[in-house]
C-alpha cells in the first residue's frame, strides 16, 4: 500500500484535465502512471478506472468523487458500483428522533 | 468603516449550474428565487465587494500542505476550475486591501490563516458567486476552509473564526458596504456508497438551530456525528462562520429543498443587516461604478 502515491497519482490525473481547461485540448493525454510508486493493486485500479477498488483501497472520498466525474461515470452509476460496499449505520445523530 | 450590508449562506452543489433543469421546477424556483432575492438586495444596497467562505475540494491544496483556512489575498483569482461547469472561465477581481486586512486582523486575534496570492475557485465558490453577480466583476475575497481532510478544525473554532472575520470586515476603512457569503452544505454524501442520499431531518434541524440561535447544540458536535448527515456535511463550517460573524443576529431561512437530482439538501439562509445607508434601487450602472471605485 502506497497511500500517498495513489492519492498523488489520481489527483495529478484529475488536475491534468482541469489546469488551463479553458484553453481546450486534453491535458490527460499521455499521462504517465509509471511515474508513481504504486502497488500492483493500485496500478490496476487506475488502469481499469475501478471506482470500487479505489474505495476499498482507501482513496479519499472527495477524490473518488472528482475522479469519477472526470472519468465519465454518472453519479447514479458510481452509486450502483459502491452501494454493495456500504454498511448499515447503527449510530444516531442528536437530530434524529 | 465597512459595514456588512448583506450576509447569507447557500448550498453550492455543482449541479445547480451543470444540471439546473434536473431539479423539479418547484424546488428550482424556490431555491433560485431565494438567490435572486439576495442578488437584488446586493444591488439595492450597493455592495462594493464580497467575502465568500467555502471549502477546499483538492483544488488548490493537496496532502503536502493542507491549510485549515486560507485567505485569497490576490488581485485576481481564476475560476471555475471544473472543465464541465457551465460558467465562463474568467479572472475574478480580488480585493487585496480587504483581504490583507482580514488576514492581518485575524492573525492579531488568535487565528493563523494561510494566505494565497492566487487561488483557483471551483464550484464551491463559483456557483454561489455567479448567482450573486453574473457579470463576475464584483470584487471577491475568497476564503477556503478545510472541510474534508482530517484532522479538521473543530466547528466551534470555525464559528469563532467567523466572529473574528466579522470584526475584521467591520474594522476595515477602505470600503463601506461588504457582503459576507457562506457557500456549502447542507447534508450530502460524495464518493461513497451513500452518494445521492439527503438527510432532510438534519437539514431542517440545523436551519432551526440557526433561526433560534441555539448554536451550542451544533458547536459541540464531533466530526464523527457531523458525518452521520454525510461527509459533505462538514461544510457546515462555512455556515457557522457566517453565523459567528453575524451573532447575535439569528438567521432566516429563505429556502430549503432536498434536491435529489443534485444529491444535496439545498438551503439558503440570510442574516438581517443594516443596509449601509445606501440608497435603494441602485441602477446597474451605479453598481458598476461602485465596483470600479472599490478596485482603485
Amino acid at each position: 500500500m502506497s497511500w500517498y502515491q495513489m492519492h498523488r497519482c489520481v489527483y495529478d490525473w484529475v488536475r491534468a484535465g482541469e489546469v488551463n481547461s479553458g484553453d481546450g485540448g486534453d491535458g490527460r493525454a499521455g499521462f504517465d502512471v509509471g511515474a508513481y510508486e504504486l502497488t500492483d493493486e493500485e496500478r490496476k485500479a487506475f488502469e481499469n478506472r475501478d471506482i470500487a477498488a479505489f474505495y476499498q483501497l482507501g482513496l479519499h472520498e472527495v477524490l473518488i468523487n472528482r475522479y469519477a466525474r472526470a472519468a465519465g461515470y454518472a453519479r447514479d452509476d458510481y452509486r450502483k458500483i459502491l452501494e454493495p460496499l456500504g454498511s448499515t449505520e447503527e449510530r444516531k445523530g442528536r437530530w434524529q428522533k | 468603516m465597512a459595514e456588512i450590508v448583506l450576509a447569507y449562506c447557500s448550498s453550492h452543489a455543482p449541479m445547480m449550474s451543470s444540471a439546473r433543469q434536473a431539479a423539479p421546477e418547484e424546488q428550482r424556483n424556490n431555491f433560485f428565487g431565494a438567490l435572486d432575492r439576495v442578488r437584488e438586495q446586493a444591488v439595492e444596497r450597493g455592495v462594493q465587494a464580497c467575502v465568500v467562505l467555502s471549502n477546499e475540494h483538492y483544488t488548490n491544496f493537496f496532502l503536502e500542505n493542507f491549510p485549515q483556512i486560507c485567505i485569497g489575498l490576490g488581485e485576481k483569482n481564476w475560476g471555475p476550475t471544473e472543465e464541465w461547469l457551465p460558467i465562463d472561465k474568467v479572472w475574478i477581481p480580488g480585493h487585496a486591501g480587504l483581504a490583507n486586512h482580514i488576514a492581518t486582523y485575524t492573525l492579531n486575534h488568535g487565528f493563523d490563516p494561510a494566505f494565497s496570492h492566487q487561488l483557483e475557485l471551483d464550484h464551491g465558490i463559483m456557483t454561489v458567486y455567479y448567482e450573486l453577480d453574473q457579470t463576475m466583476k464584483l470584487p471577491l475575497v475568497p476564503i477556503v476552509q478545510n472541510c474534508a481532510v482530517p484532522p479538521l478544525v473543530p466547528v466551534r473554532r470555525a464559528y469563532e473564526f467567523g466572529k473574528a472575520l466579522g470584526e475584521a470586515i467591520r474594522a476595515y476603512t477602505g470600503l463601506e458596504r461588504v457582503a459576507l457569503v457562506g457557500a456549502g452544505g447542507l447534508s450530502h454524501w460524495i464518493g461513497n456508497p451513500r452518494v445521492g442520499d439527503i438527510d432532510e431531518e438534519f437539514d431542517r434541524w440545523f436551519l432551526q438551530r440557526l433561526e433560534r440561535g441555539e448554536l451550542d447544540q451544533v458547536l459541540d458536535m464531533p466530526d464523527s456525528e457531523i458525518e452521520l448527515a454525510g461527509n459533505g456535511n462538514h461544510e457546515m463550517r462555512t455556515w457557522l462562520a457566517v453565523a459567528g460573524a453575524m451573532a447575535p443576529v439569528r438567521a432566516t431561512t429563505l429556502a430549503y429543498e432536498p434536491v435529489y437530482p443534485w444529491i444535496t439538501g439545498m438551503g439558503v439562509a440570510e442574516w438581517e443587516t443594516g443596509d449601509g445607508g445606501a440608497e435603494t434601487s441602485a441602477t446597474v450602472e451605479q453598481q458598476e461604478t461602485r465596483r470600479e471605485e472599490s478596485l482603485t
